[in-house]
């Protein structure tokens, strides 16, 4: 198929942008290459590489790292716990299908209270939106200035941030569940709320648990970041033994944190298997509304998770006079006052557009360089593709061998969060928005990594042994086969990944960094509320931005796969 | 009268494609009828059927529910309309990872408050349980109570369907082409089943394609054309000519697609 000049020449103007746009971030990134040449640089990594051997392992250290470790885990818990108690509730009322739109509101009459439902529906969804585009730290940030240092203000950013990101995605769930039941359902002449619980919920329920346990992991990662701000836990100790130059303590607080995050993903991993979707009918066992386990009796799981979380409100102390007393919440109200109205004159706000630059191009590059990354190790750690090589027993062996040490890699790569690697990417190429693209990169390779290995492996093997049998080699058979029908996913992810690393540029700031992060830490610090609003509000918009970008990047890519498919 | 229709019209912009409507339907359902409506495809029966059992509103014209007007129903009253009024659809419409038992009582949630439908989606109440295992047993699935409605096949589940209307406990049954999914030895039993119910006093109004059933088995029988009433008549007077009326040059019906369940979202960090 010839395309015609015009396309041909959009194309070219496309291409041109994007190059142009790729030229403007590296240069707002300050990527500088060279740096990583430095001679200073590298000794001070050197030290910090040496430095970590040996491990601290002084009795006192460990009860140090041992107590950090289990106030992240609770910290991560009680988050959570919280997160579902913002999130729920929101979710519900935010659910177009069931109070804005669609055959369940059309049939009731035009009354103000059903006006009014939806109006607090829209307003639930725009509120879900605002809290999830808030990065955890910069809400973290907030609560420690409001509430002072402890592990408090660390379980509300979570549960504030993380409710918002689960919140829409629940609604998400219970918005494309299948609406027939529902419809007959409502034919019985039952309620909204009884056709949520029986029609809606138990559709929703595999995928909405399996993203719970997500969020849990995330809660998990996100607890031990949280410590940089004072929040308390490994984070926190990290952040000290770094200020003292104890690189010794580092590696033995690092060991602690890959510990914890690959026991959550192994524990979610298992229980996510064990509730999955996909999972043939009636293996569930016969669950009712509740969580059930097959073979377990029913609700004890359930009994067992809240008695985790409570245990874990009350270790973080959520439930110590201070943290529910009337005194804190108008402190608190007196704090959130504070910050109106937000700080809108032209001469500030020329001052933001470097930082903003920054934080755009750091996000670019940073995403760029972990596709580069994610590229490069996760088609080795994507396994096999012809069963058939176990004939060639070395070479079977050898290649599972690199799968592991890939998988391996990319999985310390993304234990490690994005703001602990922007600690040492400082001591490489020094403060500024390049140590911060460098860190968002080797965390977002590690996360595009192990997507792309995954989304390569679940290719169905049939059209690849078809390609095996006509003699092509693994590589001609990843380009042909497995490249054409991962793409869409692949892409996907990538675009996906971008909007997150929008807001996780603006927490590497935060870490020194660049960008809109530092600045508004330094104003926190500094005490210009204001000027804070203002930052949030530009990191809200930009979220926003990002994601139109990126619906409208896979929009256009999905109609040109069709095209290029009929090719 | 249950149904009084004076002049109903209905115009909305359909979801699936082509622009569903009616036009100026009239007509009455008197207490323990039986009544067949049929039609070519894209007449409007789903959409008549939609009015009938209070999920869809009259753009012009009245609907009359036991002499009060449908569309003047406070959203509460509309509710009650509802729950006399059981449906039965051509696919079985159960809530899929639901079990039986489940299903069936979802029948009874239109009686019940919040609190207590919560409460039997933890545990039912025994007495509620109770008339559910009788509903089933009614249609001869007792032994499934447990199993999830997506194990079923097409004619057990309708069989669910049927025992979550017995449930329900309606006055007017709405059987929207019970059989159309069903084969030749199913639909019998299926038919069995409604017209037992039917036989304690209860209204049916059924649409179905197959006009041989329709004029078998009800004594009276209306049929749309695109929109518009194009005969009602006592089946002993539906002549040949006029069902060729009604259905020369109709589309074939075309199958809606299923929508696509749930995606799996993708992870946040």
């Amino acid at each position: 198929m010839s395309r015609s000049p015009r396309a041909e020449l959009r194309r070219a103007g496309i291409a041109a942008l994007a190059i142009a746009a790729l030229i403007a971030a590296a240069i707002a990134a300050e990527v500088r290459p060279s740096r990583l040449l430095d001679p200073e640089g590298h000794a001070a990594v050197r030290a910090l590489l040496r430095g970590l051997l040996p491990i601290d392992r002084t009795p006192e250290f460990l009860r140090v790292v041992a107590s950090a470790t289990v106030r992240t885990v609770a910290i991560a818990v009680a988050g959570t716990a919280l997160s579902l108690v913002v999130a729920v509730p929101l979710a519900i009322l935010g659910t177009a299908t069931l109070f804005r739109r669609g055959p369940l509101v059309e049939s009731e009459p035009r009354t103000p209270s059903r006006i009014a439902l939806s109006a607090a529906s829209v307003a639930a969804s725009a509120a879900l939106g605002v809290l999830r585009s808030v990065p955890d730290l910069v809400w973290a940030l907030l609560f420690v200035v409001g509430l002072g240092l402890g592990p408090v203000p660390g379980v509300l950013a979570l549960a504030v941030g993380y409710g918002g990101m689960l919140g829409r995605v629940l609604a998400d769930l219970f918005e494309t569940v299948d609406p027939r039941p529902l419809e007959a359902l409502r034919t019985t002449g039952a309620t909204r709320l009884q056709i949520l619980v029986f029609g809606i919920w138990p559709q929703a329920l595999p995928s909405a648990v399996a993203y719970m346990l997500y969020s849990f992991e995330c809660c998990v990662r996100a607890a031990v970041v949280l410590g940089l701000v004072g929040a308390g836990g490994i984070g926190y100790e990290i952040a000290l033994s770094m200020r003292m130059f104890e690189y010794g303590q580092i590696a033995a607080l690092v060991a602690a944190l890959l510990a914890l995050v690959w026991l959550t993903d192994a524990a979610s991993t298992a229980l996510r298997r064990l509730l999955r979707a996909n999972v043939p009918a009636g293996a569930l066992g016969h669950q009712r509304l509740g969580l059930g386990i097959p073979g377990a009796p029913r609700g004890a799981l359930a009994a067992v998770v809240i008695a985790m979380m409570v245990a874990s409100a009350a270790a973080v102390g959520l439930f110590d006079g201070g943290a529910l007393e009337l005194a804190t919440l108008s402190r608190m109200a007196g704090f959130v006052r504070r910050f109106a109205p937000p700080e809108l004159s032209p001469g500030y706000l020329r001052t933001l557009l470097a930082p903003i630059a920054q934080t755009v191009g750091i996000s670019v590059i940073g995403t760029l360089l972990g596709v580069a990354i994610g590229a490069a190790l996760g088609v080795p750690a994507a396994a096999p593709y012809a069963e058939d090589d176990r004939a060639r027993r070395a070479a079977w062996l050898a290649r599972h061998a690199l799968r592991r040490l890939c998988r391996t890699a990319l999985s310390l790569m993304r234990a490690i969060p994005e703001v602990i690697w922007v600690l040492g990417f400082i001591l490489a190429v020094g403060l500024g928005p390049f140590a911060g693209a460098l860190a968002l990169g080797v965390h977002t390779g590690g996360v595009l990594g192990k997507l792309y290995a995954d989304a390569l492996e679940e290719v169905s093997p049939l059209p690849l042994r078809g390609l095996r049998a006509t003699g092509a080699s693994p590589r001609q058979i990843l380009v042909w086969g497995a490249w054409p029908e991962a793409r869409r996913m692949l892409v996907s992810y990538t675009v996906l990944r971008w909007e997150m690393n929008l807001r996780a540029s603006t927490v590497v700031g935060i870490a020194g960094g660049g960008g809109i992060g530092m600045a508004l830490y330094n104003d926190v610090q500094l005490g210009f509320y204001p000027r804070v609003a203002t930052l949030i509000l530009v990191i809200d918009v930009l979220v926003m931005a990002t994601g139109w970008i990126g619906d409208a990047i896979l929009r256009r890519l999905e109609s040109a796969s069709l095209a290029t498919r009929r090719r | 009268m249950i149904y009084e229709l004076d002049a109903v019209g209905v115009r909305y912009p359909s979801r699936r494609g082509e622009p569903a409507s009616l036009t100026a339907v009239s007509f009455g359902v008197a207490a323990g009828e039986r009544v067949a409506v049929i039609g070519p495809s894209g007449a409007g029966k789903t959409t008549l059927f939609r009015l009938l059992n209070g999920t869809l509103r009259t753009s012009s014209g009245v609907l009359r529910f036991h002499g009060r007007d449908a569309a003047s129903l406070s959203p509460r009253e509309a509710r009650a309309m509802r729950r006399r009024i059981g449906t039965i659809h051509q696919q079985s419409l159960l809530v899929p990872s639901l079990t039986v038992l489940d299903n069936t009582l979802c029948g009874a949630l239109g009686g019940w408050s919040l609190v207590r439908s919560l409460r039997a989606a933890i545990a039912p109440a025994r007495a509620d349980v109770e008339r559910a295992m009788a509903a089933l047993e009614r249609v001869g699935l007792a032994d499934k109570r447990d199993a999830r409605a997506d194990e079923l096949s097409g004619g057990q589940q309708q069989r669910v369907a049927i025992a979550r209307l017995v449930m329900q406990d309606p006055e007017v049954i709405l059987a929207d082409e019970p059989f159309a999914a069903l084969d030749p030895a199913l639909s019998e039993a299926i038919a069995a089943l409604l017209l037992g119910l039917v036989e304690a006093g209860r209204t049916l109004v059924c649409t179905l394609h197959d006009v041989e059933l329709a004029l078998g088995l009800f004594p009276r029988v209306i049929a749309l054309r695109a929109g518009r009433v194009a005969f009602d008549a006592p089946s002993a007077a539906v002549s040949p000519g006029a069902l060729d009326e009604l259905y020369r040059g109709a589309p074939a019906p075309s199958p809606v697609p299923p929508p696509p369940g749930p995606r799996e979202p993708i992870p946040a960090c």
